[in-house]
């Protein structure tokens, strides 16, 4: 057992992070977001370097790389980047082989029949749909999705001609039957994955600001009470991380998976309530950077059913399905 | 023990209930920042009953009636969202009616109690948040003592970008006095010097910074004595206690959220049933705790303590309601200005302002619980 990165994962990370350094950040991603735009720059720069592809690139004897693909989405995440990395990076390598142009958003059959904002929605030139029995790859057109006006960090959009896909036999590609249980587990991981690199910049972010930030004679972050919520978070955090890279290293099993997005969701929810509540009335003006990341932990916890979803997929994985 | 409302509050409630009917949609209480005008028309016909001034003694023009009656009032226009409780006809217009000279009643208590004048409240500054003494802005007497001078900043003001006054607590000491050497102002908004910026807040409203740039403020303009606002300014936050949090709004959160779910098939779904519960019972926790606050202020008790749990329970439920609003939503409470995501945006600072969780619960371990600082 080694919790250890190794030289080949710790080369990718330091890589991804100088092509982040240079190219994401919350500046850019106010920027982007005050005009709902996506990082098309940053997109393209993660697909020349490689990262995109990196799931299949780096697999081992047949062994997909997920957790090195899962150490670049984190790493996208706490860098506030503005592109679709969970649905690039993680969740369309592991449904097909062949590349899928992007930018790709997810979203379930339901939502073709009745649809709902999706994170980079308006910029989307892929959707992959889960359904209950069958997952599909549909182009999409200029025009067919809509911006939402929304605060929650992410640009969106949603379908807004649904006509097209009401018939049984979808547009574009339908995956094999393998691939909704594949796409359940790595989209589920996905926004746990990217939960955990948006709490680690906003606890950051936070812990910086009450290192300086001083009231009644003394830094409020040197207040016990203040010290042990922090901590808390923290230890949440940690608990995520390592739940989310195990789950990813062993291939996004359905019970490992639901069990870290549900811990990584729930905490995510906490590190919104405590980074806000610790960082008092400027934590919720826009010039005070934690909103780049504090909004973003919301909308994560709204896919898939969320929490719930990920709670009831891992008693059932766990126990089975009631009555059986 | 009885914890009822006699005939003559309830036959009140009814009167505020009907009177109300009229203005259900001002949604004041949430939107005040884009109904401002709305908001205004609503006071200005709440003056016409002299509602502004129901708790204000006769003398001043008031109703001369007791805490319980500005409870239903403030709780019946929470619940019915018309509006929060104006800060003209409470601190300010309590501020001055207690220290104000008898030129400044005149002044001031007609145009308040008339739904004229309206104010924003300026306390905090960058580096005094939950430290208020700490404050910088400095208040200079002239050379010739003719009037006040104002340099500084305020910040975290909410509504100022609508008000026409502003009440200032400001620095006349020395920077080392803490909170014996600060005084109070009243500031016209379009006095030379004084500048009021949007600060954008992540929710798509705005709180505001407040720049003084040598403002020169009449002396008459001071409430109190110089060096001596201190005291009065913790004075009117307690005239303010019982109806600072009115649960009616926690109420009204509340059956939104049932009617929701019922709307959208979720009420039967047994996890949405047990956190229903959990909230339900917040709701009533802060119902009983908000009319303890009102109990000792009428029996004319130091209500600081139950104001402090009741300012946490409150906002806490508050927020756990906004919670369960985005979770049950789905992304669909993402965009901006639906209602479940209004519910959600409202609650963000209600742990913050008006004294944070964290102050009011140093509070209860000090003056409850007999712990030392």
């Amino acid at each position: 057992m080694d919790f250890e990165l190794n030289e080949d994962q710790q080369a990718i990370l330091e890589s991804v992070q100088r092509l982040l350094d240079q190219n994401a950040g919350p500046a850019r991603a106010i920027a982007l977001n005050k005009e709902q735009r996506y990082d098309d720059a940053l997109h393209q720069q993660l697909e020349d370097s490689g990262f995109s592809s990196i799931f299949h690139n780096f697999a081992e004897n047949g062994k997909p790389a997920g957790l090195e693909a899962a150490l670049v989405v984190e790493a996208i995440a706490r860098a506030g980047g503005v592109v679709a990395a969970g649905a690039q990076i993680l969740v369309a390598p592991a449904v097909s082989n062949e590349p899928i142009s992007g930018p790709i958003v997810m979203c379930t059959e339901d939502n073709l029949a009745k649809p709902v904002p999706l994170r980079y929605g308006a910029h989307a030139k892929t959707l992959i749909v889960l359904g209950d029995s069958k997952a599909y790859v549909i182009p999409l057109a200029a025009g067919e999705m809509a911006p939402v006006r929304t605060s929650f960090g992410y640009p969106m959009g949603r379908l807004v001609d649904i006509d097209r896909f009401q018939s049984p036999e979808k547009p574009g590609e339908t995956l094999s039957t393998d691939a909704v249980g594949t796409m359940t587990n790595w989209w589920r991981l996905s926004l746990a994955v990217e939960a955990v690199g948006t709490m680690d910049a906003a606890l950051q972010h936070t812990v910086a600001y009450l290192k300086q930030r001083r009231q009644f004679g003394r830094t409020i972050g040197s207040f016990q009470a203040v010290q042990h919520r922090l901590s808390h978070c923290a230890i949440q955090l940690e608990a995520s991380r390592w739940l989310v890279r195990e789950a990813a290293f062993h291939g996004a099993q359905r019970e490992a998976v639901a069990a870290a997005a549900a811990f990584a969701l729930d905490s995510a929810d906490l590190l919104f309530t405590e980074t806000h509540q610790l960082s008092g009335a400027v934590g919720f003006t826009c010039e005070f950077d934690l909103h780049v990341w504090s909004m973003r932990l919301l909308a994560l916890r709204q896919e898939l059913n969320g929490v719930a979803g990920a709670r009831r997929d891992l008693v059932e994985a766990r126990w089975g399905q009631r009555g059986k | 023990m009885n914890t009822g409302f006699s005939a003559e509050e309830l036959a009140f409630q009814s009167e505020v209930r009907a009177f109300l009917r009229d203005y259900r949609n001002v949604d004041g209480f949430y939107c005040q920042g884009h109904q401002w005008p709305q908001v205004r028309a609503l006071f200005a016909a709440m003056a016409e009953k002299n509602w502004l001034a129901l708790s204000w003694p006769r003398e001043h023009g008031g109703l001369g009636k007791g805490p319980v009656f500005e409870y239903i009032l403030w709780n019946e226009v929470a619940y019915a969202r018309a509006a929060r409780n104006p800060l003209a006809a409470g601190i300010v217009a309590h501020t001055i009616i207690r220290h104000g000279t008898p030129a400044q009643q005149q002044t001031w208590l007609p145009r308040i109690r008339s739904g004229e004048v309206h104010f924003s409240l300026c306390y905090s500054e960058p580096e005094a948040g939950s430290d208020l003494a700490a404050l910088r802005l400095r208040a200079d007497r002239s050379r010739a003592g003719s009037h006040y001078v104002l340099n500084g900043q305020k910040c975290w003001q909410s509504y100022a970008q609508d008000m026409d006054y502003l009440w200032v607590l400001a620095r006349s000491g020395t920077q080392d006095s803490r909170g014996r050497g600060l005084s109070l102002f009243i500031c016209d908004k379009q006095t030379l010097g004084i500048t009021v910026s949007p600060l954008p807040t992540v929710d798509g409203d705005q709180l505001n910074e407040v720049f003084f740039d040598s403002v020169e403020i009449p002396l008459d303009q001071r409430i109190g004595e110089e060096n001596g606002a201190w005291p009065i300014v913790g004075e009117a936050l307690a005239d303010e206690r019982h109806i600072q949090f009115p649960p009616g709004r926690l109420r009204r959160d509340l059956e939104e959220l049932v009617a929701w779910l019922n709307s959208h098939d979720l009420g039967n779904d047994p996890v949405v049933r047990h956190r229903m519960a959990n909230l339900t019972a917040q709701v009533m926790e802060a119902e009983a705790l908000g009319l303890k606050v009102l109990e000792a202020m009428v029996r004319g008790r130091n209500a600081a303590v139950d104001a402090a749990m009741n300012k946490v329970i409150h906002t806490v439920t508050c927020q756990d309601i906004a919670r369960a609003v985005l979770d049950f939503g789905g992304p669909e409470a993402l965009v901006s200005g639906c209602r479940p995501e209004l519910i959600w945006r409202q609650s963000l600072t209600e742990t913050i302002g008006g004294g944070t969780t964290e102050i009011m619960r140093s509070m209860v371990a000090r003056q409850l619980l007999g712990l030392s600082a």
